[in-house]
């Protein structure tokens, strides 16, 4: 089963369209790359309803018209910016939350100081990396069912961008739960995502289990690129010393030629690289 | 159980499957003993939840571990032939290591198996 099941999500500005149709599915952790202005963000937004959108979504399967009120309680998002007021306490937007969610404070006290995140300033005060984390904890404590993180570890250190990845990962300790995470930060997918989604100009290009995805396709490195590696050889780079190649040929080999699974930032790269020169 | 990812070589789940297997040769992972749940295992190493469970599928598949459905996984009864497969294959993979670094750094095919041999003969003396 899906977590969300997003079926035409339609928003359409003046130059630029969001026409996507995605399953999340439920349990898991699911990664949505793309290129800046791809859609990312609209996306988000758009389901959680914070930006008009015509089309269907489905929580667990239940659809979101005639039961948003309830549904919008079990998600949580954390935006590409903060959306709260910098120069208030800590304290004073937790008692804002409090009023408008079922609000685990206990949990709230505790990611507090885990985080050594002072609680009586304010939020202006915070580092970026500090900010992420409050925005983060304020999300987790709501008890959601389904987190939604827009680029939630961009701009912050390694160590805080470690913690932020560990509080997702213990968020999907309960089987019920579910992530959609959008990032330019690969490398965190190539850690603790299970399935990958590519967006481009508002379209969902593919969404596949990571491990799948990347399996199907292998880069290539050599000294000469032959006629037969050419054909159905992606996003070519050349360099001093040879070329490298994204491929879904399997049978690849000879001397120097250097084959390997990619990562996922490979595959980015190479399959963005390979569009573009089209 | 004690496992380290590293993001070079193998694929993660590979690396999880041996690191786990080798600990039930050496007798560190004891028959019956419960491994953490999926989930736990995916957090504690940062890895997706797939991955960690195509790691336990692939071992519950060759037999080293058994899943108890709502209670757990745990570490079967070893079984010695498999135990032998598992080192040749190794041996194998290393061997492979080793004629990889002779062959770019210029040893000639007669000079390793020479060495090879020198090894095996200074191991001859010492038993």
């Amino acid at each position: 089963m899906n977590g969300l099941d997003i079926e035409n999500l339609t928003v359409t500005y003046k130059n630029f369209s969001l026409n996507a149709t995605l399953g999340v599915p439920r349990g898991c952790v699911t990664g949505l790359i793309g290129r800046n202005g791809a859609g990312k963000s609209t996306l988000i937004k758009a389901i959680m309803r914070q930006q008009d959108a015509t089309g269907r979504i489905l929580y667990n399967g239940l659809p979101f018209r005639g039961n948003e009120e309830g549904i919008l309680k079990k998600l949580a998002c954390v935006y590409d910016a903060p959306h709260f007021n910098l120069l208030q306490r800590a304290t004073t937007i937790r008692n804002l939350y409090k009023g408008m969610y079922d609000f685990d404070e206990e949990l709230f006290v505790d990611f507090m100081e885990r985080f050594s995140l002072p609680p009586k300033e304010k939020i202006g005060s915070y580092s970026l990396g500090m900010q992420r984390k409050f925005c983060l904890i304020l999300a987790l404590c709501q008890r959601p069912d389904i987190l939604l993180l827009d680029e939630p570890t961009a701009g912050i250190d390694p160590y805080d961008r470690g913690a932020v990845i560990e509080l997702i990962q213990q968020f999907m300790l309960d089987e019920g739960h579910t992530v959609l995470f959008s990032t330019h930060i690969t490398e965190d997918l190539d850690k603790i995502a299970d399935y990958i989604a590519i967006i481009k100009e508002g379209r969902i290009a593919l969404c596949e289990q990571k491990e799948v995805l990347c399996d199907s396709y292998r880069l290539v490195q050599c000294p000469e690129l032959t006629e037969k590696m050419r054909e159905g050889a992606l996003g070519v780079r050349k360099s001093m010393f040879g070329y490298t190649y994204l491929t879904r040929e399997r049978e690849i080999g000879g001397e120097n030629v250097l084959v390997k699974v990619p990562t996922v930032e490979e595959l980015f790269v190479h399959l963005t690289d390979g569009e573009e020169r089209k | 159980m004690h496992i380290h990812i590293t993001y070079q070589s193998a694929p993660i789940y590979e690396q999880i499957e041996y690191q786990i297997r080798a600990q039930i040769f050496s007798g560190e992972l004891k028959a019956g003993e419960m491994l953490p749940s999926i989930r736990m295992l995916a957090k504690e190493l940062r890895v997706g939840i797939i991955t960690a469970k195509r790691a336990y599928d692939d071992l519950v598949g060759e037999g080293f571990l058994y899943a108890v459905p709502g209670k757990g996984v745990f570490v079967a009864e070893r079984r010695p032939d498999d135990l032998v497969s598992n080192k040749l294959g190794r041996l194998k993979e290393q061997l492979r290591e080793a004629e990889k670094f002779a062959r770019e750094n210029g040893i000639a095919p007669e000079q390793f198996r020479e060495i090879l041999r020198e090894i095996m003969e200074e191991k001859d003396e010492r038993s």
